[in-house]
């Protein structure tokens, strides 16, 4: 009875009343009430009748009834109750009864008193625009009186929403007011109810399931506005409401791009796999060094200052096959968000960006599946209901064959050479109560590949989390997640049974996690927990393999560590306009025996020759901590309904590092924790953007500015070996980079055309640091990183041609990346050698793709055994061979400048996907 | 990881991958940079460091820029000199039986004034090369070493220079002497049936023997010959050098090679700026590239004759297309034929019991004549079976 009060107390405010018919119901009540309360007697006439009750329960604790009635009126049974009190109480048209102290509500008033004008202006239809079929949504709805409560700014707009087939209310169909970010859900009767300042409103109607609605209103005062939706059968995708994209201008985070599925799959895709890491790179400031490499920069940062979620899970390796494909199952993902500027606190240990990738849960209604066969792939998943409560997805993706390479088996190098992968999924949810929710989220995803029968590649990502979500109370809600993310990386070579080996590294991570939110009030969202992560990395063994190898056994040591963060944040708004995020993380690291650490000479490079003698560090025993705050902030002031500004700063900390000696991540980069001579990265970074809709919020515009510093990162000296190196340290230079840029992003987001197009201007600079070291890159000036793309403009376009057939398009240009180039070339050792110019001085050619592809649906038959659709398309439609890298290598003796380009033809595809 | 680099190209062609030749619109500075190479004998065996300059990268001459005029000579601990005799072209010959136990610099004078000094150069005793062999495999003759290393010297650079016998497709003994006009049989030193060719590689083999257990390099693959190739066709020598390098010598070696050999594919790594252990005294940061060695080099000659790898059908590339011509050139033909040289007398034929042949067939010269592609001065080492 909460509702009721709440509402009854609003009537009063606003003196606000309904609407009635003329005849009263003849509904009539039976039933002995013996001294009830009045709570009793209004619950068994509801239970009854449709009669509804509103009242302040506190006013009536004292009243208790004593009637017996048989087919009595209700409103013969309350003037019986009330006689001799100062209760009045009144019964509208539907049947919902007020109950008000001294003066009597009006509910009945003259036809029309405060009916809203759009009804009075097409007559006897009193709200629903059902008439106007698809012209409802042009149309300008009047509502409420103008001249009443001329004081208050905003007005109550309340209705109904009801299935414009049947005439049954709409449960949970949320109605939006865009610039406001105001929003209400119907009740089980499809009633709403919304404050909203007066004036123009575009109101969405967005049931779940359904297509999204739209209604222009004038708002003058309080009023009633009903509505009837078409519940829709239609999609056979899910729509995702896309909290990103409808409030480019009012929501509080920066630089936060979000993508689903359904837009994902409109890309045109490299053979036909849909990519989501593909996607991601369709968003302003996210770059790649290739095409082959799914490792993504963000703002100028390096790969693996990315942390990549899949749900709670840290998934290292995203990519399949070296990167042509990614890691990530469409079918088992809803979609995709990248947060580039601000940082949400609940986030940190990598210093560019997180990926956040939603799981996908099965859903609750019944079995059903999906899958796909594709040029490369097939994929199948299957997901449904286990009892009530549960619900389960399991999925899988395989490469068919290695066809692609049979193809080539006449050279015959290539004899015996093979590449295979395959991912699988399992995801469940179980639901204990409503306060009670467990979800299991697994993933492991496994390649393998030989070019040769002697030497095998291989490489496993394996993750399972599982969280507990608790709901407190309608304040507090919390969860509790723990979980393993694992990475392994193995070669095996047999070439000469002598020298056979076995080389493989891992990481492992055990982490454990309680994040909370505290709604505080209307101005307060507190969110606070604790991350815990144990590392567990073996850096790189190698093993003989076989009986007869007499390759030395090296095994460099294990390192184990500790990471420990505690966080806390609120989301406080200030006033209507001004809306501020402020918070803390603190991270604790710690690495930990059994160790051995090199000493060197104080103040001196770290050399081979600077060492001066080693530390052995018994197991658990620390060897470094590390520990520092990192600080997220970030503002949001609303200039005009249709305009906004933000500003943030982050600071960020990452203690795992990945060495990579080239400029794409490389399956045998291998990972490293900071230890007593690599320092733990640490970065900030400021932005500052401008928001703007226009066009009736069809496009959206962003702008973004950005300034990035980085400390303690890695650069490697000339000739660093990174694999097998018990002492690393010796081979990287302590760097710094400083990344800038500005972002711009147009979206059109609404209408049969929709798309976006993006153009980041952007630099990353490095640099090698002060501390003594053995080489200074360019003689210590600042460089261009590998990824240093100034111009990046992406280009992505969605025409719906019918409901059945969409077609796309994805233009991608951008700087061509740095690269040292040889500049003299000399004889050395009998052969032309090469000499090179300073590093990151020269760029390889621009880079310019254009790919389309159509998606048809099949039929959409409710009642059909499997709904299908296909995609075709063009990778690469200009052909244009677009170089990856360039090098010189002597042939027959001569110096030879080459361009490798890696899709250098039009790559067309076609996949059929099937959903039952 | 080669494999890899490879394996990937061949992926991309079939995905439509593509390599194209690639020329950038560098500045076309001379950079002259001065390279330096050599490995010093300390035991009095003839060895050479070569001064050269870097050419623009888009310079198409083939041919060094060699340093010649200079004044160089190696300077003990003591500043006693030995100083390099130069042999023109660049080359300078170092012949001096030294003390092992001292510690060296090498010094350049170039004509121009410049000078360069050398970091400090210790010699290093290179371990004797315990066996080299061969096998014979389904792809044709891997030829292999076996060395050890030991506490002085741990990493391993190896050269060696082949020279191979070769016959052309259609030997001759003969030759037309223009003043008699008569085909006559050639002297010894004439001889056209019979060559040698030599060749130095141009791979850089390295090889770390402590990642072995003992540090016993086993049968470490030096070179592959492949099935076919004419080296084997008649009877073929390798003379291997064995050098042990130190820490710095191995990390040059190593970005040269890693600058040659893993470039340019997908995943290949950062080039890295190769300098070397040469200064130059008048501008110490004036890159310079180079590193000089001094140390005890090791040799070993392996021979490997046609009959040890038989059956061995060489094709050679150069005489594809050879045919040995049906007619019979009459002797009074024989100016005709082979004035110009362009055809040369192969087979004798001679009529019944006749004492004198009546002619000859005859072939083109690139076909007969061998010296157009080796020498017929048999190499001193060498050893017939």
């Amino acid at each position: 009875m909460n509702f009721s009060k709440i509402l009854l107390f609003v009537l009063f405010l606003s003196g606000w009343s309904l609407q009635s018919l003329k005849a009263q119901s003849t509904q009539k009540i039976s039933g002995f009430f013996a001294g009830v309360s009045f709570d009793r007697f209004a619950e068994k006439v509801e239970e009854e009748s449709d009669y509804r009750f509103f009242y302040d329960q506190e006013l009536l604790a004292e009243t208790t009834v004593n009637l017996q009635a048989e087919e009595s009126g209700l409103e013969d049974l309350l003037e019986t109750i009330f006689s001799g009190t100062d209760f009045k109480f009144s019964i509208s048209s539907d049947h919902r009864v007020f109950i008000t102290q001294g003066k009597k509500m009006t509910v009945n008033f003259a036809r029309g008193y405060f009916e809203p004008r759009s009804t009075a202006d097409k007559g006897s239809d009193d709200s629903g625009n059902s008439s106007l079929g698809a012209f409802a949504r042009n149309m300008r709805f009047e509502i409420g009186k103008d001249n009443q409560d001329p004081n208050k700014n905003t007005a109550i707009l309340s209705g109904t929403v009801t299935n414009i087939d049947n005439g049954s209310p709409m449960l949970g169909t949320v109605i939006f007011e865009k610039e406001g970010f105001l929003q209400a859900i119907t009740n089980e009767e499809g009633n709403y109810q919304l404050e909203l300042p007066k004036g123009r409103h575009t109101l969405f109607i967005q049931n779940p399931g359904g297509y999204q609605e739209q209604r222009q209103i004038e708002l003058f005062g309080d009023g009633e506005f009903d509505l009837e939706v078409q519940e829709s059968f239609l999609s056979l995708d899910e729509i995702v409401v896309n909290s990103g994209a409808l409030s480019n201008v009012s929501k509080l985070d920066m630089g936060v791009q979000s993508m689903s599925m359904s837009q994902v799959k409109r890309l045109p895709a490299i053979l036909g796999e849909v990519d989501v890491i593909r996607g991601v790179m369709t968003m302003p400031g996210v770059n790649t060094v290739g095409e082959a490499s799914v490792g993504f920069n963000v703002r100028g940062g390096a790969a693996d200052q990315n942390l990549i979620l899949y749900n709670q899970s840290t998934v290292f390796n995203p990519a399949h096959v070296f990167g042509f494909f990614s890691a990530f199952n469409p079918d088992m993902v809803s979609g995709v968000e990248l947060y580039k500027g601000s940082i949400p606190v609940n986030y940190g240990g990598r210093l560019s960006s997180v990926l956040q990738v939603e799981p996908k849960f099965g859903r609750s209604d019944k079995i059903g599946g999906s899958g796909g066969i594709g040029i490369m792939t097939g994929r199948l998943s299957l997901e449904g209901p286990i009892g009530e409560k549960t619900t389960f997805i399991v999925g899988g993706r395989t490469t068919y064959s290695n066809w692609a390479l049979d193809l080539l088996d006449d050279e015959a190098a290539l004899n015996g050479s093979n590449a295979s992968f395959y991912d699988f999924n399992a995801n469940i949810r179980h639901e204990f109560n409503e306060k009670n929710q467990l979800e299991i989220t697994s993933y492991l995803s496994r390649d393998e590949f030989g070019f040769d029968r002697d030497t095998t590649y291989s490489y496993e990502n394996t993750n399972l989390a599982a969280t507990w979500r608790h709901f407190f109370n309608d304040q507090l809600e919390g969860s509790l997640t723990v979980g393993y993310d694992g990475y392994e990386f193995g070669i095996v070579g047999e070439d000469n049974p002598l020298n056979a080996y076995q080389f493989n590294f891992d990481v492992n991570q055990l982490h454990a996690r309680a994040d909370f939110e505290y709604r505080k009030g209307e101005n307060h969202v507190y969110k606070f927990g604790l991350h815990a992560i144990q590392y567990q990395l073996n850096p790189g063994t190698n093993l003989p393999f076989g009986e007869e190898s007499i390759v030395i056994p090296e095994d460099i040591s294990d390192e184990n560590a500790r990471e420990i963060a505690l966080y806390f944040g609120d989301e406080l708004t200030i006033s209507e306009r001004m809306l501020v995020s402020y918070g803390g993380r603190y991270m604790f690291y710690q690495i930990y025996g059994p160790m051995i650490v090199n000493d060197y000479v104080p103040g001196e490079a770290i050399t081979e020759s600077n060492v001066i003698g080693e530390q052995t560090y018994g197991a658990g025993e620390t060897v470094q901590t590390y520990h520092g705050p990192e600080f997220r902030l970030s503002g949001r002031y609303t200039l005009t309904n249709q305009s906004s500004i933000k500003m943030g700063f982050t600071t960020m900390r990452q203690n795992l590092h990945l060495l990579s000696n080239t400029s794409a991540i490389a399956p045998t980069d291998s990972w490293k924790l900071s230890d007593r001579y690599i320092k733990p990265q640490t970065g900030g970074q400021a932005s500052l953007g401008y928001y703007r809709n226009m066009a009736s919020n069809t496009l959206e515009f962003s702008g973004e500015l950005y300034y990035r510093y980085m400390n303690n990162l890695l650069d490697y000296r000339s000739g660093a070996n990174i694999i097998l190196n018990d002492n690393i340290e010796q081979d990287v230079l302590n760097s710094l980079g400083k990344a800038y840029g500005i972002e711009l992003l147009l979206k059109k987001t609404s209408g049969n055309l929709t798309g976006s197009l993006a153009y980041t201007y952007s630099r990353s600079l490095l640099q090698t640091s002060n501390e003594p070291s053995v080489e200074k890159i360019n003689e210590g000036r600042f460089y261009s990183s590998n990824f240093d793309q100034p111009h990046h403009v992406v280009l992505v376009g969605n025409l719906e041609l019918s409901k059945r057939i969409n077609t796309s398009i994805n233009g991608n240009y951008s700087t061509g990346r740095p690269v040292t180039l040889p500049i003299a070339k000399f004889e050395y050792a009998g052969s032309e050698r090469v000499y090179f110019s300073d590093r990151n001085a020269y760029r390889i050619p621009d880079y310019f793709r254009i790919d389309v592809s159509v998606n048809l649906e099949g039929n959409h038959k409710v009642r059909k055994l499997a709904h299908s659709s296909w995609s075709v398309g063009v990778y690469n439609v200009l052909g244009r061979s677009n170089p990856y890298s360039v090098y010189y290598t002597p042939v027959d003796g001569q110096l030879r400048g080459y361009q490798l380009s890696i899709f250098a033809r039009p790559i067309p595809f076609i996949t059929y996907n099937f959903k039952f | 990881m080669k494999r890899i680099l490879f394996l990937y190209g061949l992926i991309f062609l079939a995905f439509g991958a593509c390599r194209e030749p690639f020329e950038p619109e560098i500045d076309s500075v001379d950079l002259n940079v001065l390279v330096v190479e050599g490995y010093l004998d300390s035991d009095g065996s003839p060895s050479l460091i070569s001064l050269s300059y870097t050419r623009p990268i888009q310079d198409d001459s083939p041919q060094l820029v060699p340093v010649g005029g200079a004044t160089v000579y190696l300077e003990n601990s003591a500043s006693d000199r030995f100083p390099l005799e130069d042999l023109g072209g660049g080359s300078y010959q170092f012949e001096q039986d030294i003390n092992e136990q001292d510690s060296y610099r090498l010094r350049i004078i170039l004509s121009n004034g410049t000078s360069y000094t050398s970091d400090e150069l210790t010699p290093i005793i290179t371990p004797d090369i315990v066996d080299v062999g061969f096998e014979r495999n389904e792809d044709g003759v891997e030829i292999f070493l076996t060395t050890k290393g030991d506490e002085n010297a741990d990493d391993f650079l190896w050269m060696y220079e082949e020279t191979w016998a070769f016959r052309p497709p259609f030997p001759s003994q003969v030759k037309y002497d223009t003043a008699s006009k008569q085909v006559i049989l050639r002297e010894p030193d004439e001889r056209i049936d019979v060559c040698y060719k030599s060749e130095r590689n141009s791979d850089l083999l390295l090889e770390t023997s402590s990642r072995f257990e003992d540090q016993f390099v086993f049968r470490q693959a030096i070179n592959q010959i492949d099935e076919g190739d004419e080296r084997l066709s008649l009877r073929y020598s390798v003379l291997i050098s064995q050098m042990a390098l130190s820490k710095e010598d191995a990390e040059f070696w190593e970005i040269l090679k890693k600058n040659t050999d893993d470039l340019g594919s997908i995943f290949s790594p950062l080039p890295s700026n190769i300098r070397g252990n040469i200064r130059q005294d008048q501008n110490p940061d004036a890159p310079v590239i180079g590193q000089v060695s001094l140390g005890k080099i090791r040799q070993k000659r392996l021979f490997i004759d046609l009959r040890e790898v038989v059956p061995w059908r060489a094709e050679v590339p150069e005489y594809f297309g050879c045919i040995q011509e049906p007619d019979t050139v009459l002797v009074k033909d024989y100016d005709d034929y082979f004035r110009t040289g362009r055809n040369m007398p192969t087979l004798p034929i001679f009529v019944g019991n006749g004492f004198e042949p009546i002619g000859y067939r005859y072939a083109t010269a690139s076909c007969v004549d061998c010296t157009r592609r080796g020498t017929n001065v048999k190499p001193e080492f060498w050893e017939d079976l």
